[in-house]
């Protein structure tokens, strides 16, 4: 009987603490482009590797951006 | 009667000329000294790239404004920006202290 392969979860960096960003906010862009992929969607929390609470802040954050034309609903449709 | 700590932003149409911007934002923001609140900090972007475009337009002067009023009165200003012709958007988020 084969093993199960067990994968070890390879441990993210966190932005948001190598940043030393302690709140998240909608007008800072540069900051928040690193939480988007280059068609404008919110990167999930698997690929950033940060925490829920801060997730929920950087998609309320990215969302208020877009409402203010700071960051693309989607870009470059193909 | 107590105040809150509010952040607007507003986005100007890019017509209009650079240095006609502060004055004009001074009339607008004039509600809220005038209703008891303080204005404590404006800072003004300048012109900017649009991510998409608003009202047809690609570009937009936008400006910050940090000010302490009563809630009715940041609605008060907000409905008299949203009724302007020369601002293209708006927004109101209580600062955080």
């Amino acid at each position: 009987m084969a093993k199960p392969v067990v994968r070890k979860p390879k441990k993210k960096s966190n932005p948001l603490k190598t940043a030393k960003v302690d709140a998240v906010d909608y007008k800072d862009t540069v900051l928040l482009r690193k939480f988007i992929s280059d068609r404008g969607k919110i990167r999930a929390r698997r690929v950033t590797g940060v925490s829920v609470q801060e997730q929920r802040q950087i998609a309320r954050a990215v969302k208020n951006a877009r409402e203010m034309a700071l960051l693309p609903y989607s870009s470059s449709a193909r | 009667m107590s105040l809150r700590q509010y952040e607007i932003m507003v986005i100007l149409d890019p017509g209009v000329e650079e240095r006609t911007v502060a004055p004009s934002l001074d009339k607008y923001l004039s509600v809220i000294t005038k209703e008891g609140g303080t204005v404590d900090n404006i800072d003004i972007w300048g012109r900017r790239r649009l991510a998409y475009d608003i009202n047809k337009k690609s570009e937009g002067f936008y400006a910050v404004v940090d000010f302490s009023s009563t809630p009715a009165t940041a609605k008060e200003l907000d409905r008299q920006l949203g009724l302007n012709e020369a601002v293209l958007r708006t927004k109101i988020l209580r600062r955080e202290v």
